[in-house]
């Protein structure tokens, strides 16, 4: 009779367990017993930076989560509150990780459109602003007419961000991609993810795109592109010549300058030891549920 | 200028109104003051006249900026002087001088021979003796303003003060006032004190010193029934007097005192106490003057500064000076040590 | 809205950096406020302490920190931050002198590696401010004079005092207490004896 019980006590107690897993990949509040584990990283008395490289890694994947370097507009609780929301809005949907030259497409609600949503295939060719904020644009050539949409990442209206290639190019941002030929900007529709193999780093694609010839919308000379194969073509001797007199080889070494432009390492890993964990865990969720439609995908085939 | 003009008109007022009143005494207060004075400059005279030829001193003056010689006058040059050849920083913190490492001289006080100099203010690493110097002056100009605050129908007799002790957290001045036996000061009267110490030492006296004979001394002190009789027990040991002036008044201490009243910056009068007298000493009572200070340019919060002035309120207890009658005889003003 | 630059990172400046860098005039524009900015760098590494005018030394403090804050971050093993190095010291043994000595001396510190104190000015005149920039740690005797700490002032003399007599005067308040709850338990027992000694008394013919 004992036994029986034990039994039918740990067969609740299993069932519970599953239940309160299942939930969590639903719910948006984290369970109760895992806030508790979450040890703030305190920096010792001497403040000396002990960086923790691994978790400021992050800052390239939610480069958003930084806030603006110009100390005139920060404002601690503001961003405080920012991150929350952000956080809770990515429990909402699944913001993937991507970069400036990944291929996204984006499906947001469209009340205009057939069937109520809008979904839009394009490279990421500039990711801009922090926080709650924070946008990227997609450019793609629709019938031979180039295309930009401008999405703020989180975005109510955005129902799926679904990276289709995951890619760096050779430049922080591909706005010559506007003068160049169509076909460097050119996806189709109806492309497939492509899925990377687990735990490999991000590849960086080296394509240098050809630009058309002049007049373009900046003077991509001046830019220090490493992306573009042409642009000696199209340059007469006066455009060589004020590029010669426009050059800055001293800012590379303005060291106020970078520090003017970066958040430093105290300040972001008390960002990242905030929001660290919380992202893993998304992160993980997410991973599982991808696994789940991988297993789940075949079965139709088979009946 | 103005200051001067101002006490000029004051005491010609004074003056004035002296002789309008009729006066049981044979001088008043005012007069009694500018006599003494007036006694002490021509005593001043004749001792700088009997400096005689000229001798020049070596002082080697030690500090900031660096270290110097100076070659000064025998018995004529002073480290006031001195500093004067410095800068106008080292005049106006200078309050006392250190000769050859171990003697506190007062900076208006003539060098006498070759000597070592260094110069100390409120703020260097040993201030203890400045403290002291700092504490009697502020004593010896209590006594002044105590005074003058007096109307002229009340007279003012200065009986002691004892040596310096800044734990105490006061500085005393024991005066006698014989036609008020009962007197208790309002707040305003407090202020009213402050408010002439203030105005003493806006006037940026000088503390000059002079050494006079027992005779001398007698002579100034005539009206002061309780200088006179400490006078033979203060000039037993060598026959003088050591006097210090500040404006026109006139006291006796052992000294040293500081250089200038301009270098006492925030100051309250705090609380009049009455000393009664045993059986058989002859002054019966006594009021207690006491009051808290501190230099210019020291920073005290206002809160810390009242609670300096509250414990001043309190009596200080420092020996009175007519409360034992045994040690009566060998009483000297500063014999107390002060125990810093 | 601009977002953080994530390609590099840098230690946190311990002094207060303004949110706009400053313009200093020069003919050559903003590179001749870098090569300004260089000689004055050189010059603090090398002399350890300079005055100068207060625009030149504020901005050539931060620079200074930032090398030196750099230099502890990669060490000397590290191209970029070597090139750094060669670019602000003009005078290239001075390249050692960072890495060799200045960098053990900050490796510890939990305060700024410079001091910038306001020089005195001869005159209420219209000439530009002046500091004394200096590296801390530098074997030149103190230019602050810190005494308040000093507790033979006078007025530190008079407060000590008066905390003494505070606390004397709360013990002899607290002894009194002690005095008068000792008496009443005093009372107390007194009134309880007799009582003990009663009932001791009755049981006795008891046993």
């Amino acid at each position: 009779m004992a036994l029986a019980i034990r039994r039918t006590s740990d067969i609740l107690c299993a069932a519970r367990w599953l239940i309160r897993r299942d939930c969590r990949v639903l719910s948006t509040l984290p369970e109760k017993a895992e806030i508790s584990q979450e040890v703030v990283v305190r920096r010792p008395a001497g403040r000396r930076p002990i960086a923790n490289e691994a978790v400021l890694e992050s800052r390239h994947i939610y480069p958003e989560f930084l806030p603006d370097p110009n100390p005139d507009w920060r404002n601690s609780l503001r961003e405080k509150l920012e991150r929350a929301d952000m956080l809770k809005r990515r429990s909402q949907i699944d913001i993937p990780e991507f970069y400036v030259g990944s291929i996204l497409a984006v499906t947001i609600s469209d009340p205009h459109a057939q069937t109520k949503t809008t979904r839009f295939v394009g490279i990421c060719i500039e990711r801009k602003g922090c926080g709650l904020r924070a946008e990227f644009t997609l450019r793609n050539v629709v019938d031979h007419q180039g295309v930009e949409v401008r999405y703020d990442l989180y975005d109510p209206t955005i129902q799926k961000i679904q990276v289709l290639r995951l890619e760096k190019r050779l430049d922080e941002k591909l706005l010559y991609l506007r003068d160049a030929l169509p076909e460097y900007s050119t996806f189709p529709f109806d492309m497939d993810p492509e899925i990377l193999p687990e735990g490999t780093p991000v590849p960086i694609n080296p394509v240098q795109v050809k630009l058309k010839p002049r007049p373009w919308l900046e003077k991509w000379e001046r830019q220090e592109l490493k992306g573009v194969s042409n642009i000696e073509e199209h340059l007469k001797g006066k455009d060589r010549i004020r590029r010669e007199l426009r050059k800055t080889p001293w800012e590379k070494y303005d060291l106020m300058k970078q520090y003017r432009k970066t958040i430093p390492i105290e300040d972001q890993s008390e960002i990242w030891a905030e929001v660290h964990n919380q992202l893993q865990q998304l992160q993980l969720s997410r991973k599982k549920m991808a696994r789940k439609r991988t297993f789940t995908a075949p079965k139709p085939q088979l009946g | 200028m103005k200051h001067q003009i101002l006490f000029l008109s004051k005491t010609i007022f004074q003056n004035h109104y002296n002789k309008v009143t009729p006066l049981s005494r044979f001088l008043s207060t005012q007069e009694a003051i500018e006599r003494r004075s007036h006694l002490f400059t021509l005593e001043k005279k004749r001792q700088a006249e009997n400096v005689g030829r000229i001798e020049k001193i070596e002082v080697k003056y030690k500090g900031v900026p660096n270290d110097c010689t100076l070659v000064m006058n025998k018995g004529i040059s002073t480290p006031y002087d001195c500093a004067r050849h410095l800068s106008e920083w080292h005049v106006d913190t200078s309050a006392l001088a250190l000769l050859d490492g171990t003697v506190y001289w007062d900076m208006h006080r003539p060098l006498t021979e070759n000597c070592t100099l260094e110069l100390q203010n409120f703020t260097v690493a040993e201030p203890q003796q400045v403290n002291k110097a700092f504490w009697r002056t502020c004593s010896l100009l209590l006594g002044a303003c105590a005074t003058v605050a007096f109307k002229d129908t009340v007279p003012v007799q200065l009986h002691s003060f004892p040596g310096p002790d800044i734990r105490s957290g006061s500085f005393i001045y024991d005066i006698d006032l014989p036609t008020l036996p009962d007197w208790k000061p309002t707040n305003q009267e407090l202020y009213t004190l402050s408010a002439e110490f203030v105005k003493l030492v806006r006037q940026n006296l000088i503390l000059e010193r002079l050494e006079v004979g027992e005779e001398l001394a007698l002579e100034m002190f005539r009206d002061n029934e309780h200088k006179t009789k400490q006078i033979p027990s203060i000039a037993r040991n060598n026959g003088k007097v050591t006097l210090y002036r500040a404006g026109h008044h006139v006291d006796i201490s052992k000294g040293p005192m500081i250089s200038n009243t301009a270098q006492v910056g925030r100051v309250t009068v705090t609380s009049v106490h009455k000393l009664i007298g045993s059986q058989d000493s002859d002054v019966k009572q006594l009021y207690r003057f006491q009051g808290v200070a501190l230099p210019t340019n020291v920073v005290l919060n206002h809160f810390a500064y009242s609670i300096l002035t509250e414990r001043a309120k309190k009596l200080n207890p420092a020996r009175s000076p007519i409360s034992f009658a045994t040690d009566k005889e060998d009483f000297e003003p500063e014999s107390i040590a002060a125990k810093v | 809205m601009n977002q953080a630059e994530v390609s590099k990172l840098v230690s946190k400046l311990r002094i207060k950096v303004p949110a706009e860098p400053r313009k200093l005039r020069s003919p050559k524009g903003p590179e001749g406020r870098i090569d300004k900015l260089r000689k004055t760098v050189t010059g603090l590494i090398k002399y350890e302490r300079i005055e100068l005018n207060h625009n030149r030394g504020d901005e050539a403090r931060q620079y200074a920190e930032r090398l030196i804050s750099e230099a502890i971050r990669y060490g000397d093993c590290h191209k970029p931050t070597m090139d750094v190095a060669n670019y602000w010291l003009l005078e290239k043994e001075l390249i050692h002198k960072l890495f060799k000595v200045l960098v053990p001396r900050f490796e510890n510190c939990n305060t700024a590696y410079t001091r910038m104190l306001n020089a005195p000015r001869p005159l209420p005149s219209r000439v530009d401010d002046k500091v004394v920039l200096e590296l801390r740690g530098n074997p030149y005797p103190s230019l602050v004079n810190r005494q308040s700490n000093n507790r033979l002032l006078i007025q530190n003399v008079l407060l000590d005092a008066a905390k003494y007599d505070y606390r004397q005067s709360k013990y002899a308040e607290m002894a009194e207490k002690i005095g008068q709850r000792e008496e009443a338990q005093a009372l107390e027992k007194k009134s309880k004896e007799p009582t003990k000694e009663s009932s001791n008394e009755s049981k006795t013919p008891e046993i």
